[in-house]
């Protein structure tokens, strides 16, 4: 259960990221977050796991209120928290296995990762989230000699590696094509129906969007403008979203037949 | 966003710009390094007595170092005690190449701004290797020779130190340039700030530092002839030694020998520094 309440983000320079913000998400929804870039989109995600702070309002996550919380509870929350990003943040030069097992890493004592020795059962679930991707035959190659969208997979599978209440996805096919982008989401929703774990990605493409989506919330300079099914959005409600009508850059298929 | 139709998008963009105009910076710059190298060059009261006539002069004349260049006494690359004090040398490169990088790594680490689990961690972490910076290794191991006396043990810490600081300070520079996306990563998923550090930014710069690591050996072992100079070890013992009683013919001997090994060392290690690239 992740509850928003009166919720605002105010960066330095004045920016209103998010605006008065209510919203509930129940446990094992698939929401996804529209808006134009700078929308807040990002904002609010990074609010779930604490990674930005919320200026005023509340947060609660799982029980707990979020802007309340201490260092160590802070990273209790996030161990239960898996995070998916846009550039998908693997460390190149060393395998796909210790890229997925930096999703242990909260429950793996610090000296056995300053050594780089963990324990049996960690290799064995780090190596199960990348075979619930499938990708496990990648598992000892370079994260630097894979594809955009078999890094995004190996992130996915690092995301599972936590054993996530929640699965947080900011732009996660972004920087990939429209088959690969489709391989991704199809990834995250078969884990979401199977795991029961609550997905959250914010995507700007509205054909994307509507396809996976089961919620969606639309954010325009940071304020809630739509919130519903993702059968009740269309050509008016994305219009409203983003302010202005919609070009063929919105939609993934058209943007990628112009180019 | 488009541009709205019936305007063409391009009009005010696609002029070529007037070629910007030469800076003041760089001629003044170059003008004053001129200006300030003639000054130093030239011989007045406060010059250096620079003359090109007297080096030509030192040239011409007879020199018992030069000569005994011919008369080099390859007896002393067999000699216990030459061949002793070259083991030292290597042994006090090893040492204080693996304790110093050992140090190095983790205030490498907690010393940029990413790294770093607070601002005095930080602020400690560069004090340490600025100062330590600060002195060339000759000096502190003169300081050391004055504390604990004159042998091995001083030329090993001042080794040790010289390393931290050579190392630590290329591995921050190249901290400072990694990738920071699998830092938040690790972040959000609950790590410890030293797990994250371990995991996501260690492996990043693992092949720069081995090679920093190198590197420094190479320094350290170079140090380590000066070091016998000021009496903290190694084969810069012998150097002084023979110099002093101007035993030329084995002093040359020790030089070869010390070229040698340099030259295997450096070989060695450069090839080592390419594969890890």
């Amino acid at each position: 259960m992740i509850r928003f309440r009166g919720a605002s983000v105010v960066y330095g320079g004045g920016v209103h990221a998010l605006n008065d913000l209510n919203l509930d998400i129940d446990d094992g929804e698939f929401v996804v977050v529209v808006g134009l870039s700078g929308a807040g989109k990002s904002t609010l995600v990074r609010a779930i796991n604490g990674l930005v702070p919320l200026t005023s309002g509340s947060l609660e996550v799982n029980g707990v209120n979020v802007p309340s919380l201490g260092t160590r509870q802070l990273r209790n929350l996030r161990a239960g928290i898996g995070m998916i990003f846009q550039g998908f943040n693997l460390v190149n030069r060393t395998s796909v296995l210790n890229n997925v097992l930096m999703g242990r890493l909260h429950r793996v004592p610090t000296w056995r990762t300053l050594v780089g020795w963990y324990p049996p059962v960690d290799r064995e679930f780090a190596m199960r989230s990348l075979e619930r991707v499938e990708i496990v035959d990648k598992a000892y190659v370079r994260a630097s000699n894979l594809s955009g969208g078999q890094r995004q997979r190996v992130g996915i599978a690092r995301a599972l590696a936590q054993e996530p209440k929640i699965i947080l996805a900011d732009e996660p096919v972004a920087s990939l094509d429209p088959p690969t982008s489709h391989v991704v989401m199809r990834y995250l929703q078969q884990i979401n129906r199977e795991l029961g774990i609550t997905t959250i990605v914010n995507l700007h493409f509205l054909d994307l969007a509507t396809a996976y989506a089961d919620r969606i919330i639309g954010l325009r300079g940071g304020t809630l403008v739509f919130d519903g099914s993702g059968a009740d959005a269309d050509a008016d409600v994305f219009e409203n979203i983003y302010g202005r009508s919609l070009t063929a850059d919105d939609t993934m298929a058209k943007a990628a037949s112009g180019l | 966003m488009r541009a709205t139709s019936g305007e063409p998008a391009t009009a005010t963009v696609n002029v070529r710009p007037t070629r910007p105009r030469l800076g003041w910076f760089g001629p003044a710059v170059t003008a004053g390094l001129v200006a300030f190298t003639v000054v130093t060059i030239w011989d007045w009261n406060y010059g250096t007595g620079f003359s090109i006539r007297e080096i030509f002069s030192v040239i011409g004349q007879k020199n018992p170092v030069i000569e005994a260049i011919g008369e080099t006494d390859f007896g002393q690359l067999v000699s216990p005690r030459s061949r002793k004090k070259f083991v030292e040398t290597l042994r006090l490169a090893v040492l204080g190449t693996v304790s110093g990088s050992a140090v190095a790594l983790p205030l490498a680490l907690i010393s940029t701004r990413i790294g770093a689990p607070n601002r005095a961690a930080r602020i400690a972490a560069r004090t340490i290797s600025n100062v330590v910076r600060a002195l060339p290794d000759i000096v502190w191991a003169m300081l050391f020779v004055a504390a604990v006396g004159s042998g091995a043990l001083p030329g090993l810490l001042a080794l040790f130190l010289f390393t931290i600081a050579v190392v630590t300070k290329l591995t921050a520079d190249t901290l400072d340039g990694i990738d920071t996306g699998p830092v938040e990563a690790a972040k959000a998923s609950g790590a410890r700030h030293a797990q994250m550090l371990r995991a996501a930014q260690v492996p990043q710069i693992l092949p720069a530092y081995a090679s920093y690591v190198l590197y420094a050996f190479e320094l350290n072992l170079r140090s380590s002839a000066v070091l016998g100079i000021v009496g903290a070890g190694g084969i810069g013992e012998r150097l002084e030694n023979f110099r002093q009683f101007q035993q030329w013919d084995r002093l040359w001997a020790i030089v070869v020998m010390f070229i040698v090994v340099v030259f295997v060392v450096d070989r060695l290690s450069t090839l080592l520094r390419r594969k890890l690239g």
